[in-house]
């Protein structure tokens, strides 16, 4: 399934134009990382894709369905085809992780026992198929609050996974990660694109990882797309001018 | 995990703040004498009269030398309003927790589905707290008669606001990134709250409960004097045939009965945890 931006405009209540007719597309087997400075609209394009906020302008398709006219029980099931990674691993803690995992599949069975907190036993296996895509098997059985945070990171890509998504957004995924646990989860998300086929897309503060890990690169600066090409195609000087006038605090 | 760690190095800050704030030893010595003045008139009022004290200590020692040796001959047909008194605290309990469950939902900011409710639930929550499980008692025993019904259903309703609340607490202080991530998967309503909200509520809901039910077992001694049943209402009888004997029995079985459930609810919470 490809992800595909058209035109998409946001002008929020207060005047502000967050973002200006950005067009893009993530194939299917495609990892995109989405690079641009804080208050860039990067956050904005997101929750738009997500489907959690509407555009004033423009249309999101996914797999050719425009999410943006979708309301309700249309959009939820639309939604469930996108698996969602976020800054935090976000697990139920006093969970096991197999659980956690399983729990990515909630959307699909909606029943009387699933409501009231029973598992849908059939997802078990592959839940621990999705746990073994990401590397954590043998931790299965452990509770979530044991794994470190590129494990527990991990994780949640499992739960994303169970879900049986077509394509994947990840919102940070590594901004509270160290080195080592920023690298495998970057290297997890490029092989889901190129293994499972999915449309991968990621928002980042490191261009130097993107560089490394992505098959396309976004560069968003005040709303609008100032490129979007090959790793190979972008210029340091394209990237840095993303960030002009940008200082951290 | 990184912001919850940055957040706890934070706290000293503000409290520190706050404490300079309360500087100038003139605002120090205003406060001193403002809270020596409230002593004073708590004094006048409840007319302390330690005097009265020193001289009736005797006629206390009376009373007890009078209910020594306790009555044990009725010991068997006392049991049975000591287990009335218990099962008043666990049904008590057990139903407030049934019902709190559901209201602190509604009265939790984040998970309430809308102000009517959270404003509903708040407000029923408030009454079931400030009247007195005394007066619910009263009122229960004029509508189900005298007996332990009526001091069950009085704790259960007193129960359910300090439960509602404090589990309405502990749902306002979660973690919301569970929620938000089985949301996105596509998980309904009910889903989110039974498999993100409950699992990570539960242990201290249950240690909540079980302190409640400590508090209950004692109240429901209370509640007997009213009428409610239980072991209360054996002690009322006993003092007002001047039956000290049998008082001190029943002193006995009181405190045998709070220290266990207090030592049992402490253990139980300490497994939780």
């Amino acid at each position: 399934m490809q992800i595909e931006a058209k035109n998409l405009g946001m002008r929020y209540a207060t005047g502000r134009l967050a973002l200006q007719s950005a067009s893009f597309t993530v194939s299917a087997g495609e990892f995109a990382v989405i690079l641009g400075a804080n208050g860039s609209g990067k956050s904005t394009m997101m929750r738009i894709i997500a489907g959690i906020t509407k555009p004033t302008e423009g249309a999101v398709r996914l797999a050719g369905q425009d999410i943006t006219t979708l309301t309700g029980r249309d959009l939820a099931k639309a939604r469930m085809g996108l698996g969602m990674v976020f800054q935090h691993a976000n697990l139920v803690k006093r969970r096991s992780v197999i659980a956690n995992v399983v729990c990515g599949t909630l959307g699909r069975h909606r029943s009387l026992a699933t409501s009231l907190g029973i598992l849908p036993k059939g997802e078990f296996g592959h839940a621990m198929q999705c746990l073994e895509r990401v590397g954590l098997t043998k931790f299965a059985h452990q509770r979530a609050s044991t794994l470190s945070g590129g494990q527990a990171q991990r994780a949640s890509i499992a739960r994303a996974l169970a879900q049986r998504p077509h394509a994947l957004l990840a919102d940070e995924p590594i901004a509270s990660l160290d080195p080592e646990a920023s690298e495998e989860v970057m290297r997890l998300l490029r092989q889901l694109a190129k293994d499972e086929g999915m449309a991968v897309l990621a928002v980042l503060h490191q261009p130097e990882l993107a560089r490394r890990y992505a098959d396309r690169l976004l560069g968003l600066r005040k709303g609008v797309i100032a490129f979007a090409d090959a790793p190979a195609n972008v210029s340091d000087d394209e990237i840095d001018s993303l960030y002009e006038g940008f200082h951290p605090a | 995990m990184n912001s919850q760690h940055t957040d706890a190095m934070a706290l000293p800050a503000p409290a520190l703040a706050r404490s300079s704030s309360f500087g100038g030893p003139i605002v120090k010595i205003i406060i001193g004498i403002f809270l020596l003045l409230v002593l004073v008139q708590a004094l006048y009022v409840v007319q302390a009269q330690p005097g009265e004290l020193i001289t009736g200590v005797h006629g206390m020692a009376n009373l007890i030398s009078r209910s020594l040796p306790p009555n044990v001959s009725n010991l068997q047909s006392q049991l049975w309003p000591a287990l009335e008194t218990v099962d008043i605290g666990i049904f008590g309990t057990f139903f407030a927790v049934l019902l709190a469950v559901p209201l602190a939902i509604l009265a939790a900011r984040n998970t309430t589905p809308a102000r009517p409710a959270y404003v509903f639930a708040r407000g029923l929550i408030a009454i079931c707290r400030s009247v007195p499980d005394l007066v619910w008692a009263l009122l229960f025993v004029t509508a189900v008669g005298l007996g332990p019904f009526a001091g069950a259903l009085a704790l259960m309703i007193h129960s359910i606001g300090m439960l509602g609340r404090l589990t309405a607490e502990v749902i306002e202080d979660m973690d919301m990134g569970p929620m938000e991530a089985l949301a996105s998967t596509g998980a309904g309503r009910l889903q989110v709250f039974s498999h993100a909200v409950v699992p990570t509520v539960l242990p201290s809901m249950l240690g909540i409960a079980l302190f409640r039910l400590d508090e209950n077992i004692r109240a429901s001694l209370v509640l007997g004097f009213v009428g409610a049943g239980g072991i209360g209402f054996q002690l009322l009888t006993a003092m007002n045939l001047f039956d000290y004997p049998t008082v001190s029995t029943l002193l006995v079985m009181t405190f045998i009965i709070v220290m266990g459930a207090e030592r049992m609810s402490a253990w139980l919470r300490r497994r939780i945890a």
